[in-house]
């Protein structure tokens, strides 16, 4: 049996590989009608601010402040955590409570499809976050140095 | 099933328990679903708790499903029960919007829900299977009406936005049709010989005969327009009285544009155990369920009480709150015992003292995304002008479905409808949104498979459980590596506390799985009570 919340339809969610560009079947003319939509799903460089704006804001709000409710979600803007970029992207990557992993392949975090971002997007939206919302850090990270650093699960394409 | 000690062959039964024995629950349980039989509810009828100790005291943390069950259990059982709550309701994730509710998401937006009386959206789970027996039993023992959730309606829509040119198609049409070309392919197979390799002589005139009735051939075996394929896909001129009524057979769609468009994906979705028929829903609202625990339990729950420290001792647990309407206080409430059942991406922010493995449990488990949009509008019109009585209409748009109310039917005035319920990155991308551009963008591609939308639209509500303060997310993602390294951890009493919640069950995001945690722990818990006697 799947783990659902009551039971979403999972042949209707995308499989989404944001690095290979890929929108799975009918979702792609789905959101290739639609700009606010078109930017994360069928890009294939997508970028920093795009996938900041498409996924990191739901939680971490459009400038980085971050939210407390029962629990909170950690405030980016003016962080000192983010002087270490390794451990944005290690957060990206593998994950953090219940963030997921968004390096993943999508059955490592769940049995269902879900968002896997390439080590170029990993970088594009860390060196985003480090460079915004107040933070102004001037070292670039590189796909190259996101791909150094230890993965939670190979991606294996699905 | 076990039945068959006189066979040489181990039962299924046989074979699970070597495997539980040799490789574990977990290991049992992958061979279990593999086998089809372990997604049943384990509720096996009420509880019952003898011989509590005097005095021996439970904290509850959340007055959600589980947190509300557990206490109702070991109140009965004569335990002292005190639950806490974030909110200022009881019920958690069992919540209905209704109109003059008001609900403020993480980062400050506000709604104030405008739909008419007595209309609602149910924002977490809205549909309660046959088989949920112990959400049953409590609605039951705690007089809650149920009617019936219609699921499959043959009326309502697939919507594929590539396939028939973006133009919605019945149901009831896509799956006769894909039923009657199935069925017309393999019955040509079998007669033309293809299929003798697996079909002995003597099934093959039975095969025939199951193939035409399944999927409506005619007597030349073929799927063609006719008085049985109407009765299925219904007619290009109905049935009706006196010298109009003659009808006229619809004509089937190809089966190339059939698979082309993709629209089977979704036949079978009423087919799942989760959505078999029959299925329910309270009258009023999925709320009703935690409304009706509340007013049981009344006093017992502490409303408006923010945790942020669980500590436990040799004697027993204390928990620190905040009452959230005076921001910066400090409280704390006692026992021996603490059932938490607080969301984990929460409690993984709370200090607690457990174990190791406890402790990495709770933070193994990411929690999923889902939107749901409640539009109200000016009149019934999928019911007036299309015919649609409850169900579900799947499109392959962002909005994922479209659900049409249950009850209500031909009321006059306005009408609610859920106009999307959205899983995946679609719903990380519309939780990203306001709540207004959530339900703008509802109505948008709403507008795509009903028309009317533009013209009828009144207002709506938007909710995205990861911006759910009380949640941060919608319910706990295992996968199968997370689900064998980290499960029975998250169970275990550690010491004095245990968990509970749909996150500590095999029916994740189900409210079935919420109660049948809770009645797991509880009864490990007086287990553990009374083995430890007067020293609890």
């Amino acid at each position: 049996m799947k783990p659902q919340f009551d039971r979403p339809m999972m042949r209707r969610v995308a499989v989404l590989l944001l690095g290979a560009g890929v929108c799975a079947g009918a979702a792609a003319l789905a959101c290739a009608d639609d700009a606010s939509f078109a930017s994360v799903a069928t890009l294939s460089n997508a970028s920093g601010e795009d996938i900041y704006s498409r996924i990191c804001q739901g939680c971490h709000m459009p400038h980085g402040e971050g939210a407390v409710g029962a629990g909170h979600y950690p405030k980016l803007a003016g962080s000192i955590t983010l002087a270490s970029w390794q451990y944005v992207a290690l957060t990206v990557l593998a994950g953090r409570n219940g963030m997921p992993a968004f390096s993943a392949a999508a059955d490592q975090v769940w049995d269902g499809p879900t968002v896997h971002l390439s080590d170029a997007q990993v970088a594009d939206v860390v060196n985003y976050v480090r460079s915004h919302f107040g933070n102004s850090y001037k070292d670039r990270v590189t796909a190259s140095q996101v791909a150094m650093l230890p993965h939670p699960a190979i991606a294996a394409a699905p | 099933m076990d039945n068959d000690a006189g066979s040489s062959s181990l039962s299924r039964r046989q074979l699970l328990r070597m495997i539980g024995i040799t490789a574990g629950n977990a290991a049992m349980y992958q061979a279990m679903s593999s086998l089809g039989f372990a997604a049943e509810s384990p509720y096996r009828g009420p509880i019952d708790l003898q011989g509590t100790p005097p005095g021996a005291s439970v904290l509850i943390l959340g007055a959600g499903m589980a947190g509300m069950s557990a206490a109702y259990e070991l109140r009965n059982a004569g335990y002292q029960v005190q639950v806490l709550e974030f909110n200022g309701r009881p019920g958690g994730r069992n919540w209905s919007l209704r109109g003059g509710d008001s609900y403020t998401e993480l980062g400050g937006f506000t709604q104030r829900c405008q739909f008419d009386q007595d209309l609602y959206i149910n924002p977490g789970p809205w549909r309660i299977p046959y088989h949920h027996r112990g959400m049953l039993h409590y609605c039951k023992t705690l007089g809650v009406p149920l009617e019936a959730f219609v699921q499959v309606n043959y009326n309502a829509y697939l919507h594929s936005s590539q396939g028939f040119g973006g133009k919605p198609q019945r149901y009831r049409e896509v799956k006769a049709d894909y039923q009657g070309h199935v069925a017309e392919l393999l019955a040509k197979a079998t007669r033309q010989n293809a299929l003798d390799a697996s079909v002995s002589k003597e099934d093959r005139e039975k095969l025939l005969e199951s193939l035409r009735n399944w999927g409506a051939l005619d007597r030349n075996f073929a799927y063609v327009a006719s008085g049985s394929s109407a009765d299925r896909r219904g007619y290009k001129k109905k049935p009706g009285g006196g010298l109009t009524g003659r009808p006229i057979p619809s004509e089937p769609v190809a089966l190339s544009e059939l698979l082309d468009s993709r629209l089977w994906s979704d036949i079978a979705a009423g087919d799942s155990y989760d959505w078999q028929s029959a299925l329910m829903q309270p009258v009023g609202g999925m709320g009703r369920v935690g409304e009706a625990f509340g007013r049981e339990l009344g006093p017992l729950i502490r409303y408006n009480a923010r945790v942020v420290d669980i500590r436990q001792d040799i004697h027993g647990v204390t928990a620190s709150y905040e009452d959230t309407g005076k921001p910066g206080s400090r409280v704390t409430a006692r026992a021996d015992w603490c059932l938490c059942t607080i969301p984990l991406p929460i409690l993984a922010q709370i200090p607690m003292n457990v174990g190791p493995a406890m402790a990495a449990a709770i933070a193994a488990v990411p929690y999923a995304s889902a939107v749901k949009v409640g539009l109200q509008f000016k009149r019934r019109f999928w019911e007036e002008d299309e015919h649609i009585y409850g169900g579900i209409t799947y499109t392959d748009l962002p909005i994922a479905n479209i659900g049409y109310p249950s009850s209500g039917y031909h009321s006059p005035g306005k009408g609610v409808l859920l106009g999307a319920y959205i899983w995946g990155v679609h719903a990380m991308e519309f939780t990203s949104m306001t709540p207004d551009e959530r339900v703008q963008k509802a109505v948008d591609y709403g507008n795509q498979i009903h028309p009317q939308y533009r013209a009828e639209f009144d207002n709506g509500v938007a909710v995205a459980w990861h911006r759910a303060p009380f949640a941060m997310g919608c319910y706990g993602m295992w996968s199968s590596d997370t689900r064998a390294r980290h499960y029975d951890d998250l169970c275990q009493i550690d010491q004095r506390i245990l968990l509970a919640g749909e996150h500590a069950s095999f029916i994740g995001g189900w409210q079935e799985g919420a109660v049948t945690s809770a009645l797991d722990a509880v009864q490990r818990l007086h287990q553990r009570v009374l083995a430890q006697g007067s020293k609890a």
